[in-house]
């Protein structure tokens, strides 16, 4: 092969070689310490036919329970460092504790546990994409059902 | 001429030519010395071989490149076109030494763009969309049903809990949902 020849290969394996580095290097997830959590408790019930203005961004996926009315009660973000505990006071008396057990830049997995008057009400871990939500659900309250909505967000 | 005259006579050719091995070409040498029949074998050859060359000299042909460099030229001098440029480049850049180079660097300028955005904006609509799929990894409801719902439209998951049956919730003394509702 002519000396441009061997050059031209050196540079390609090269090339190759930074592009499998920088690919390996992406794809390595990098740890997340801080994690923003937001929960919204919302009421929702059967009566009026009230839709929360607030809510539109939730519009979809509330409208899946079938009740006629959601009405936004509390909103509340926090930011909470990993294995840290994000506590918020949901109404009822009840307190939501909110605890990031991994995090990544893509992926995190949360521990929320919910209870009332020290008797614990549910607890669950979940895993879900950094700025993704669900919804926890189903306690009676005030004649309707008290719904959660949880999201975080690697920070 | 002697047998051995006859014999050297057949290797003056190689001779002439360096192809002998260094004793044979020495034992040539040596009767070139004594021999004048073979010096004038030897003279002959020199001269037959001094011929062949000249005539092997190859003699330029007669074309006449009168019309062919006005028009080299011209084609040197002419400006060209913007299309003709980009053309140019588009042909310099595909040669195989800059073509190592652009694949390559084209791969890597993807991937970081791509591991970027994720990076600097998470969860962000231009790194991608999102799956916004939870899955629930454990539950413990403490004694009350639990439904969990994955809409795939929505990707929403939705984890309910609920009594067995119609009655008193214990812990708030209000109703109960019977079910999900969904």
């Amino acid at each position: 092969m002519s000396l441009p020849g061997k050059r031209a290969r050196r540079v390609l394996l090269f090339s190759i070689a930074c592009c499998l580095v920088s690919a390996l290097g992406g794809a390595a997830e990098t740890t997340s310490q801080i994690v923003q959590v937001k929960i919204g408790a919302i009421l929702a019930s059967n009566k009026g036919d009230e839709f929360d203005a607030r809510l539109a961004p939730l519009e979809k996926q509330l409208k899946l329970m079938k009740y006629r009315s959601y009405r936004l009660l509390k909103e509340e973000s926090q930011k909470v460092q990993r294995k840290g505990n994000a506590t918020f006071d949901i109404p009822g008396g009840r307190s939501l504790v909110v605890t990031p057990q991994e995090s990544g830049t893509k992926q995190l997995a949360l521990r929320v546990h919910l209870q009332q008057g020290g008797k614990p009400l549910t607890d669950t871990t979940v895993r879900l994409d950094s700025g993704g939500n669900f919804l926890l659900g189903g306690y009676p309250h005030e004649g309707g059902a008290l719904v959660i909505s949880i999201s975080a967000t690697a920070q | 001429m002697t047998n051995r005259c006859e014999d050297m006579r057949d290797r003056m050719g190689a001779w002439l030519d360096g192809e002998l091995s260094r004793s044979r070409f020495e034992e040539i040498r040596v009767h070139l010395e004594s021999c004048s029949a073979c010096r004038e074998e030897r003279r002959q050859l020199e001269k037959l071989q001094a011929s062949l060359k000249e005539l092997l000299v190859a003699v330029p042909s007669n074309v006449s490149f009168e019309r062919f460099w006005p028009g080299v030229e011209q084609r040197i001098e002419r400006q060209r076109s913007w299309y003709e440029n980009l053309l140019g480049w588009a042909r310099d850049l595909s040669a195989p030494p800059q073509l190592a180079w652009a694949v390559p660097a084209v791969i890597v300028l993807l991937l970081l763009g791509v591991f970027s955005l994720e990076s600097f904006f998470p969860g962000s609509r231009l790194a991608g969309q999102r799956n916004n799929f939870a899955n629930v990894e454990s539950i413990d409801a403490f004694g009350r049903n639990v439904a969990v719902l994955r809409e795939n439209e929505t990707k929403t998951t939705i984890i309910w809990l609920y009594q067995n049956q119609e009655g008193e919730d214990e812990s708030t003394g209000e109703k109960s949902e019977a079910g999900p509702s969904f």
